[in-house]
């Protein structure tokens, strides 16, 4: 339910932007300083435009643990994204996404500032239509076409090794606190795109999208998908990757290690976890009989 | 000896036998609950590993937890002669939480695993001498309230500075972690970590049975029947400190069980502060396995927290406590 409503408006969202260059038909068509406010935003940005033009992301964009491109991103000067720093930069453009800063972007606009939200992708197809929204809105048109064709050349080849296969092994994406990636979700996506189903629709998940380990235990994956290591960060919710139960289903099953930064984001880096995945699958397969 | 206490002495013991039953009772029905399945045959070979790796620690922990909770609530509410005193409203709780998060994220768990209970015993044993300081021996219930308010507000915030500050992308879940208490997926090794220090905090506590009994006559009755209250003081402190900050190490906060269990059982009991420990004991570990299995019954795909639970059952039984005792108190 709330899923959908999600998707909602994330589609309402693309949208709503995919309108928004052709409105502001006055505007320069290449912005020389471009603020990003958003992980996501940060890392499409940094590929498609060179460093001159680009004035400030997020410090999370030379973050290796959730940035694919830590560091094509160092060394760029780093916002806090609160309006009042945003402007110190005189931006021509700022790019933002759906969640977490709609108040900053009110008042930016308000101040007679180019804003573009750039929607959060559920599936690789959006994730094709965010680069192209990313690359007209910073004026990067041939970059983001050489992009989506490399995307999609890796995609077709990935499609072409499905059709040879016809088992269809499950996997899990695994969380900090007993989290799975659920339907709508990148990750679930990217699990799909690879050949496997994605167990989080067969587990029983209380609503808070946790899969208790007992269920882990009694049912186990083809696939353990883990995201992150358990000391990546000092919490006491990674205690269930700890666990000498999720270290059973290792050992019995095969488990691989997709880092957050492959597909926190809706970027083409997304792609690399896709291949890992795949090439996990035809491990799986090479074993069973 | 009278034929009155003679029979008197009958009674414990019988209680005790029966809490005790209930308490295993419990224990079992606890190792037979889970989301794969009801009963000790759970299908597949994986069935007894879930039983030994999932459902046995965490029925451990009901039972050592709730146990802690239950006897501290007593041996607090003996000692401090306040019937308001439990872990959780003095801060003795809120204080071991903050000591686990700091061992946490200062990395000293990961260095020596002892770390994080130890963590939660200093961090117990600060709050509890706070309070202790701050409300004095004789202060009334009110006194003991604000000092314990004070002391635990202040414990939370500095665990939400600590985890803000520690940059984690989970601090707002891990909040909800250490403030509403989990037994969920467990392990044997948080098993082994708390309960020798849990363990040795009970025994502890039991100790002081005769000397809160000494104490109910007042302290210079208790202090000419020999008592060394310097050494009761630090008897209570310590037991405390180790039973439930190795507890509160390992599952975050669980409220009210303290408060909730000496209160209901006090009536079995007579006025005899010293039978209240074993029976708060045994009370407190059936009340919180019993909590935890009705978590995983009745709405299983909530996820509720076993904290958010015994304060939906003791805030309203800790308005009805303080009414009571104001009206003890107005003239």
């Amino acid at each position: 339910m709330r899923r959908r409503s999600f998707a909602s408006i994330g589609l309402m969202a693309a949208v709503l932007v995919a309108a928004l260059p052709a409105i502001a038909g006055d505007t320069p068509a290449r912005p020389q300083r471009i603020v990003s406010l958003d992980l996501c935003t940060d890392q499409l940005l940094v590929e498609l435009v060179p460093r001159t033009r680009i004035a400030a992301v997020t410090h999370l964009a030379a973050d290796a643990t959730v940035s694919a491109i830590p560091d094509k991103a160092l060394g760029i000067t780093v916002t806090h994204g609160a309006a009042e720093d945003v402007l110190r930069f005189d931006p021509d453009l700022v790019l933002a996404g759906p969640f977490g800063v709609p108040a900053t972007v009110d008042l930016l606009r308000r101040l007679g500032k180019r804003v573009v939200v750039v929607p959060q992708p559920q599936d690789l197809e959006g994730v094709r239509s965010v680069v192209q929204v990313v690359a007209s809105a910073v004026g990067a048109e041939a970059e983001g076409a050489a992009m989506i064709a490399d995307f999609d050349h890796r995609l077709a080849r990935l499609a072409a090794m499905r059709q040879q296969q016809a088992l269809k092994p499950g996997a899990i994406v695994y969380q900090v606190g007993g989290v799975v990636a659920g339907p709508g979700s990148l990750a679930d996506a990217a699990i799909a795109a690879a050949g496997f189903r994605n167990l989080a629709r067969e587990y029983y998940t209380t609503r808070g999208g946790q899969v208790p380990l007992e269920m882990l235990l009694a049912h186990p994956p083809d696939l353990l998908v883990l995201s992150s290591a358990p000391d990546e960060y000092r919490t006491a919710l990674a205690d269930n990757l700890r666990h000498p139960a999720v270290a059973l289903v290792r050992r019995r099953r095969a488990s691989v290690e997709l880092p957050w930064r492959l597909w926190l984001c809706g970027t083409p880096h997304i792609m690399e976890a896709v291949e890992q995945l795949a090439a996990a699958r035809v491990r799986i397969q090479a074993r069973s009989p | 000896m009278t034929a009155a206490a003679a029979r008197r002495d009958i009674a414990p013991a019988g209680l005790l036998v029966a809490l005790g039953a209930a308490a295993c009772a419990a224990f079992l029905l606890s190792l037979a609950v889970g989301p794969s399945g009801f009963g000790f045959h759970v299908a597949g070979d994986a069935g007894a590993l879930i039983l030994r790796e999932i459902r046995l620690p965490r029925a451990i922990l009901g039972a050592l937890v709730g146990g802690a909770l239950g006897l501290s609530g007593a041996a607090l509410q003996g000692y401090l002669r306040n019937p308001l005193a439990e872990p959780s409203i003095v801060g003795v709780s809120g204080g071991s939480a903050l000591g686990a998060v700091l061992a946490i994220h200062l990395g000293l768990s990961g260095v020596f695993a002892f770390a994080l209970p130890a963590g939660g015993l200093a961090g117990a044993a600060v709050a509890m001498l706070l309070v202790m300081a701050l409300a004095g021996s004789h202060g009334g219930p009110v006194t003991l309230i604000l000092a314990g308010l004070a002391v635990s507000s202040f414990a939370t915030a500095l665990i939400s500075l600590a985890l803000n500050l520690s940059q984690n992308p989970f601090a707002t879940v891990e909040m909800v972690f250490w403030l509403m208490g989990s037994l969920a997926d467990r392990s044997l090794t948080q098993v082994w970590l708390a309960a020798p220090l849990m363990v040795a905090g009970m025994a502890l506590l039991l100790l002081v049975g005769r000397a809160l009994d000494a104490l109910t006559l007042g302290e210079d009755a208790a202090r000419s029947l020999g008592l060394d209250l310097k050494r009761t003081r630090l008897t209570v402190v310590a037991g405390t400190a180790l039973s439930v900050g190795a507890a509160t190490a390992v599952t975050g906060i669980i409220g009210f069980v303290g408060l909730i269990v000496p209160h209901a059982l006090r009536p079995l009991v007579g006025h005899r502060p010293g039978l209240l420990l074993p029976a708060s004991l045994l009370g407190g570990a059936t009340m919180l396995l019993v909590a935890d299995v009705a978590l995983r019954v009745v709405q299983p795909w909530v996820d509720l927290r076993i904290g958010v639970l015994t304060a939906l059952l003791g805030a309203p039984f800790f308005v009805w406590l303080v009414l009571k005792t104001r009206a003890e108190l107005a003239p």
